[in-house]
């Protein structure tokens, strides 16, 4: 049997959303935190908080109080001069991925909605393979499933399976679902939210709610080429998925200059706003391949490595 | 500019623009497409319009440009005309020869509907009514054509299509050109407003504007202003051979032979040699060869004249006939190549005269070549039986003689003395006395030949004629020698007792009687005036009331004619030079021959400076410009423009 095969069998459900192949090269990846955070057990994650571990930090001077037992005893011997060796402390992760099912993400075309799964299936897999904590979350208007706290690899099933029931549909509140998904998080890590965040009622808010010291927030923009790009012709009556609203245009060169003007702005917006927030903003177009994006573009912002 | 049809324009244009207008708001049922989110497209749609003003326009760019070729189209629909000239708009009278020299085929397909051609052009390059303009600068013309009558096509108008249709049906004539009556009634309608009674002086001086080979008859007595006329020279050749005179006679001795006359002529530089056929009632009987010799110059000043031939030929015919002279020679105008003569059967008059008793009219009579002559008295003549004499006239003329009598059976009549009652021609009580023949017409065929100079009557009856009556010879203050038709009869009053004259002294006398009683007898029964020239009238008289039959005859079949109450039949329409026939109800079909025989009108050299009473008219120089240019085509061109800009337009977008 050969490993590929060995893969395919262990991850049955997770198969139907991503390579095997490509799961085996997720295996070296690990979920990173620029901010070293401190979780409750002694992962395998550094945290600033120096204390246990084995890796050297750096030096400071004793004050009463401090723990003896830290005391560099051979600058001591040396110096005569009280110093406390610090450690970086390695500790555990949340991983929260907060997913768009709302009607938007089946338009224009099913690559869209698959590639937000596709894409939370690697992101969880990377975190769940890491060890870490990882909550899973689908929303509408609201939270519309959770699985929450699963670590290791035996939960691997049961991510695929909720992964693959979501079906996106409905009227979103992104406000809504980040104020629930806010709520219920526990200890720190990193919040990564994929959506399309195309929101009438804007994504501000509901961002705004997910920024905290605990969390890192990393904005994942999925859009079909169609929405970047798009090759419409004629006089059309456009009517909203979501909540039927229509536009009516006739689409012209200016037209369309216009509208991607309008996209290339809103994207902007949306990426000053995390940036400017302390978190990250990837723009993923569901014309580049999962694997791309996963092992190169998410890898240079480092959100995995 | 001008428009020719602005409301056809403004009505195609208002139906069809706003047809499109429609069909535009019913093509904009848009195609529904689900999206994602409307966001990024509402706001596109808003920076659009934010940022181009004209975005409502230019979104319906494709309706604009459909628009402007439609109104381009209903524009050129409207029939833009540039008018290059300048100035107010003048009034012109289209004077259009339709004469027998115009009927000459040197400029195909003739001289007149070059002329026509030429004339159309000159309609069609004049300024019409400007509709959406405030000042009327339209020009106004009338059409005359004319040959020796004139006929006016159209009254003055500014209507062009009114113009043109009179032009097109002005029809080709055999009569001469005769410019007078024409320049006459042309100045006449400048006279008045026109139909278009559109504040137009009338003391605008109208324009001649005559299209013509300028061979007029009358040049001499047309009197024109310096710039009244512009004249438009018809016709290139002078080549033409024509027959220029005919008769056809019985020999006095020999009743059943008749001698033909013909003169032919030679027009042309070169001697012509040809045929000359003699046709009876159809049928060549005779054919001589001739050589005609061409046109010479003669006199002082020398003028040209044309080379002539006379030929003659004698035919044995018995009965009534149709004989035609033509030649073979080709030439450019087919018109004169042949002429027609009716010969009557032979026949000799049956005179009666009526006397008490005189010597010298009874031996004149006997003189004259008469079938039968017999005398009565006026009593026996009041006996006989009127109404079988008018079922059946016994006598051709009877010559009453110093009598009255109570009714006059039909026959043709000589009357001496007082004039007998019932003919509408009064005598005074006083006789006049010691009266001269002052003036007579010699022109008559009564008169032919006929001197009265020294005539002198001792006494005569001072009578009055009524309107219709012609006067051939006067006395100082009454007519005496008078011809009048009543009820069927011709008279010919003589108001003086010829034995108390010196007439029958005179050798004239004899002459009188020899043309009165061949004159009088071709005024009644079947000697008929037969023999026309064209645009005289066909009249046949004495017929039963009420009498209809038919006309047939060059370029016509079988026109219907009737006699009416009158019992006469007038066929003025004889402007084509041939054998025309008369069928009327229970007779005979009746030939008469009208022929052109007119030199003048032969010689078909165009002239082409026109002397008119001495004032010099030259022709037009070239051929007559367009005066107006017609701009539908570039506006139609325009809107194809428009239409293939829209196309590709439309085509651009679908490829985004």
């Amino acid at each position: 049997m050969s490993e590929t095969q060995v893969n395919s069998t262990r991850h049955k459900g997770l198969a139907e959303l991503l390579d095997p192949r490509f799961l085996a090269r997720l295996d070296a990846l690990d979920v990173l935190s620029h901010r070293m955070l401190r979780g409750r057990l002694h992962g395998q994650r550094r945290s600033k908080r120096r204390g246990q571990s084995v890796e050297f930090a750096d030096h400071r001077g004793y004050v009463a109080g401090d723990d003896l037992r830290f005391v560099d005893w051979n600058i001591y011997g040396r110096l005569e001069q009280l110093v406390l060796k610090l450690f970086l402390e390695e500790q555990d992760l949340t991983v929260h991925l907060l997913l768009d099912t709302t009607g938007s993400i089946a338009l224009p075309d099913a690559a869209k909605a698959r590639y937000v799964l596709q894409l939370g299936a690697a992101l969880g897999y990377i975190a769940l393979a890491g060890n870490n904590r990882v909550t899973l979350s689908s929303f509408r208007d609201g939270l519309s499933g959770q699985i929450a706290n699963l670590r290791g690899r035996a939960y691997l099933p049961r991510m695929a399976e909720f992964l693959l029931t979501r079906n996106p549909e409905g009227i979103g509140d992104f406000d809504r679902a980040c104020k629930q998904a806010a709520a219920g998080r526990i200890g720190s890590g990193v919040m990564i939210v994929v959506s399309d965040f195309l929101f009438k009622e804007g994504y501000a808010s509901g961002l705004r709610r997910l920024i905290s010291s605990q969390y890192e927030l990393y904005a994942i923009q999925v859009l079909s080429p169609q929405e970047t790009e798009p090759t419409i012709t004629g006089d059309l009556k456009l009517v909203d998925v979501e909540d039927g609203d229509t536009a009516e245009i006739t689409v012209s060169a200016a037209l369309l200059k216009y509208y991607k003007q309008n996209l290339a702005a809103y994207c902007n917006e949306l990426k000053e706003f995390c940036v400017g927030r302390g978190g990250a903003y990837v723009l993923a177009s569901t014309a580049t391949p999962i694997e791309t994006l996963v092992l190169d573009t998410l890898r240079r912002i480092r959100l995995v490595r | 500019m001008e428009w020719m049809t602005p409301l056809t324009g403004l009505l195609a244009g208002g139906i069809a623009i706003s047809g499109l207008v429609i069909l535009y708001f019913l093509k904009l049922r848009r195609t529904e497409q689900m999206i994602s989110c409307t966001l990024l497209w509402k706001r596109a749609v808003q920076d659009l319009q934010v940022n181009a003003p004209f975005q409502r326009l230019r979104r319906n760019l494709l309706l604009l440009l459909q628009l402007l070729a439609l109104g381009a189209m209903a524009i050129a629909l409207a029939g833009p005309v540039l008018s290059l000239t300048r100035g107010p708009g003048k009034r012109m009278v289209i004077v259009i020869d339709r004469s027998a020299s115009m009927n000459a085929t040197d400029v195909a397909p003739s001289r007149l509907e070059e002329a026509k051609r030429q004339a159309r052009v000159f309609v069609e390059s004049m300024r019409s009514r400007a509709a959406l303009s405030l000042q009327d600068s339209s020009d106004q013309a009338m059409v005359i054509a004319f040959d020796d009558r004139c006929k006016v096509m159209s009254n003055f108008t500014a209507d062009k299509r009114q113009l043109l249709a009179a032009i097109d049906a002005i029809e080709p004539g055999d009569g001469r050109s005769r410019l007078a009556e024409s320049i006459t009634v042309a100045r006449a309608f400048a006279q008045s407003m026109g139909v278009e009674a559109n504040n137009r002086s009338s003391q605008e001086p109208a324009e001649l504007v005559l299209f013509s080979d300028g061979r007029i008859a009358d040049r001499d007595s047309v009197a024109v202003g310096p710039d009244e006329v512009r004249y438009y020279s018809i016709g290139s050749a002078a080549e033409n051979v024509a027959v220029t005179a005919m008769q056809a006679r019985r020999s006095y001795e020999n009743p059943e032979q008749v001698t033909v006359f013909a003169t032919l002529a030679n027009f042309g530089a070169a001697t012509v040699r040809c045929d000359i056929q003699i046709a009876v009632n159809g049928d060549v009987r005779q054919v001589q060869n001739h050589e005609i010799p061409a046109q010479r110059a003669e006199g002082d000043p020398p003028q040209e004249r044309p080379g002539k031939l006379t030929v003659e030929f004698t035919l044995s015919q018995a009965g009534g006939a149709v004989i035609e002279v033509r030649h073979t020679a080709k030439d450019s105008l087919a018109r004169d190549d042949a002429a027609w003569a009716i010969v009557s059967p032979p026949k000799q008059n049956r005179v009666l005269l009526v006397t008490e008793g005189n010597a010298v009219v009874e031996s004149a009579l006997k003189a004259c070549p008469i079938q039968r002559l017999e005398v009565c008295t006026g009593a026996q003549f009041d006996a006989m039986d009127t109404a079988a004499m008018n079922a059946q006239p016994p006598y051709d003329v009877i010559v009453l003689d110093k009598q009255s009598p109570k009714s006059l059976p039909k026959a043709s009549y000589i009357v001496f003395g007082r004039p007998p009652d019932g003919i509408e021609v009064t005598a005074a009580a006083e006789p006049l006395e010691n009266q001269p023949i002052l003036d007579w017409r010699g022109q008559h065929a009564v008169l032919r030949y006929v001197n009265l100079t020294n005539v002198f009557a001792l006494k005569a009856a001072k009578i009055a004629v009524p309107r219709d009556a012609q006067t051939l010879a006067e006395f100082r203050d009454s007519p005496a020698i008078a011809t009048v038709r009543r009820g069927g009869n011709t008279l010919l009053l003589v108001a003086f007792d010829i034995l108390e004259s010196n007439w029958p002294f005179e050798p004239s006398f004899i002459l009188f009687w020899y043309n009165a009683l061949a004159w009088l007898g071709t005024q009644t029964g079947e000697q008929l005036t037969a023999n026309l020239m064209t645009g005289e009238p066909i009249v046949i008289e004495g017929l039963p009331a009420g009498t209809t039959g038919t006309i047939a005859g060059p370029g016509r079949t079988s026109e219907p004619i009737s006699g009416g109450d009158a019992g006469v039949v007038r066929y003025p329409q004889t402007d084509r030079a041939g054998v025309y026939t008369v069928s009327l109800m229970q007779q005979a079909a009746k030939p008469f021959a009208v022929n052109l025989l007119d030199e003048h009108e032969s010689e078909i050299a165009p002239v082409t400076e026109l002397t008119l009473s001495g004032q010099a008219v030259a022709s037009a120089e070239g051929s007559i410009g367009r005066a107006n240019v017609p701009l539908w085509p570039w506006i139609v061109l325009g809107a194809l423009a428009l239409v293939c800009g829209e196309w590709m337009l439309y085509n651009s977008r679908i490829r985004l």
